[in-house]
């Protein structure tokens, strides 16, 4: 099994090591958000002293923090997998006798963001160098709790990502279903502004979801800014989320697969 | 003296006879527009619960938009020197520009860039018709129209809610500023498009003026300098977000106003010379 990973990592890596200059542009694009989002909160914050209490300096932080976590937690199956269902080039996948989503399209996923992390290394520094953020609230047990957070965030996103993508066993409109997925992380993720500050129902629906796991649970995390029990509590929620972000993937997979066979022959 | 006034009539029969030709060429135009229009429109009824889905999606999206401006209010009383009503008029203006991206700039980006590869550019070129106006317009995501409605309702509402007092004058201004920040816009992605033709390998052509659209939400007092220098200069969004804005809320003096449609006219016919230039320079896919 490890040789396998191995032989895909190698082939992935050298796929996606192709396109290291489109990537760049992707970077850039996805960059932009939260750049404007810190400078309209931090913009807000310095004119008002504190958000609720967050400082000026404490939205630098998170954002800056938010960069290298969201690219750790989210994932791109939609596009490496949603057109092998619908163009059907899947079927040379599903001879092999590994699951196509769990080995190939895990590495292929992993490989795309080793390589955006590569590139957001020395963009990341030079925006730390514009906008100074003041990380000594950022401890090394932070970090060390946030780490598990942002696998499990991983993991969870990934395998829901994978349901909705084996969606396109039935639907073309696949798309459209992922962008209203999407929209829900952008709600219940923390991407726009820190959870806190949103309204009291938004807070109370996300302590029940997983998103928070995508973003704003391991950036608190890293700030140093959550009670024991708030961690443990997402944790916990995160574990539930797992298994059942696993049923679902597993499901619409099989069912999936055996409704492509059908059509296929 | 005879021959002066036949002279003069043969001069004005010319002129008579000129004048009719661009009307026809205009005719010829308009009709072009509206067989484009047809076509796009019977795509789209082809493919009706792609739309209602769409439009669906789109209200989501502007719920959200919505609901990130109230947190922000709920949190503080003006950002950037603008209050809550004037950021609600200012995603009106915003969704304007998006609307343009989306309906038409995008598809016509994707649309021009495969015909670059796989070289059926040829067969544009070869119209006995402005190919400028060709690939700016033979895609166009009918469905996007209620978009255009949608935006003049949040502005209209955005300004109510402002208080903000509007002249005549002021909505003049207005839309012809929000228009040269439009023709600004549309100018540069036709140079970057254009740009297509001295580098073949250009595919994305259009990503920075995608990347940095988002940043047309909020008014570019917010930003850091080095950004507002970016987005107003370079990629010159805040021109068709910010400034008419400013402009309807009567806050830019004539010298500036006229500085901004100067700009407009004259990146217009900078763009269009680029354009040009470039299908000089374009030889085919298979040479």
């Amino acid at each position: 099994m490890f040789l396998i990973f191995k032989r895909l990592w190698q082939v992935n890596w050298a796929e996606q090591w192709q396109y290291r200059a489109n990537l760049v542009m992707y970077l850039l694009y996805w960059l932009v958000s939260p750049i404007i989002y810190l400078a309209v909160w931090t913009s807000i914050a310095t004119s008002k002293g504190d958000v609720n209490g967050f400082t000026a300096n404490d939205f630098v932080t998170y954002y800056m923090i938010l960069l290298i976590v969201d690219q750790m937690t989210s994932n791109i199956i939609i596009h490496i997998f949603g057109y092998k269902i619908q163009d059907g080039s899947l079927s040379g996948e599903l001879i092999k006798p590994i699951h196509p989503m769990l080995t190939n399209t895990l590495v292929n996923d992993i490989a795309f963001k080793t390589l955006n992390l590569m590139w957001l290394v020395p963009i990341w520094l030079a925006l730390a160098f514009v906008f100074k953020p003041d990380f000594s609230s950022v401890t090394l047990g932070g970090i060390l709790f946030a780490l598990p957070a942002i696998v499990l965030g991983y993991f969870i996103n990934f395998l829901l990502s994978g349901a909705i993508t084996s969606l396109a066993f039935w639907t073309t409109r696949v798309f459209s279903i992922h962008e209203f997925y999407y929209a829900l992380i952008l709600v219940f993720a923390g991407q726009f502004v820190p959870l806190k500050l949103m309204p009291e129902l938004v807070q109370t629906i996300a302590r029940f979801l997983p998103f928070q796991l995508f973003m704003y649970l391991p950036i608190q995390m890293i700030q140093g800014k959550l009670s024991t029990n708030e961690i443990m509590q997402g944790y916990f929620t995160g574990m539930i989320w797992l298994v059942v972000a696993l049923t679902l993937f597993t499901f619409t997979w099989r069912r999936g697969v055996r409704r492509f066979s059908a059509v296929g022959a | 003296m005879l021959s002066g006034a036949k002279h003069l009539r043969s001069r004005l029969r010319l002129f008579a006879y000129r004048l009719r030709v661009t009307q026809m060429k205009n005719m010829h135009t308009l009709k072009l527009l509206s067989a484009f229009l047809k076509v796009n429109i019977q795509m789209a009824v082809a493919y009706r619960a792609d739309t209602v889905v769409n439009i669906l999606l789109n209200l989501m999206w502007l719920g959200w938009e919505l609901l990130t401006l109230s947190i922000i209010f709920s949190n503080t009383e003006t950002i950037g020197g603008w209050g809550f009503g004037e950021l609600i008029a200012l995603l009106g203006v915003f969704r304007l520009v998006n609307t343009l991206m989306i309906a038409l700039i995008w598809p016509n980006t994707e649309k021009f860039n495969q015909s670059i590869r796989d070289g059926s550019m040829d067969y544009t070129i070869l119209q006995p018709v402005n190919s400028m106006f060709l690939v700016t317009f033979s895609r166009i995501t009918v469905w996007r129209i209620w978009d255009l409605v949608l935006a003049i309702v949040l502005i209209v509402i955005g300004i109510n809610i402002s208080g903000d007092f509007v002249t005549p004058l002021h909505i003049l201004t207005f839309i012809l500023l929000a228009l040269s920040g439009v023709i600004i816009i549309y100018s540069l992605w036709i140079v970057l498009i254009a740009l297509t033709f001295w580098f073949t390998r250009f595919d994305n052509n259009v990503t920075i003026l995608q990347a940095l659209l988002d940043a047309g939400r909020y008014p570019s007092t917010v930003y850091p300098v080095w950004l507002r220098i970016i987005i107003t200069f370079l990629v010159p969004i805040a021109v068709a977000t910010t400034v008419p804005l400013q402009a309807l809320r009567g806050e830019l003096d004539a010298t500036r106003i006229v500085m901004f449609l100067t700009i407009g006219v004259a990146s217009f016919v900078l763009a269009s010379r680029v354009w040009k230039a470039g299908l000089k320079r374009y030889s085919g896919a298979s040479s």
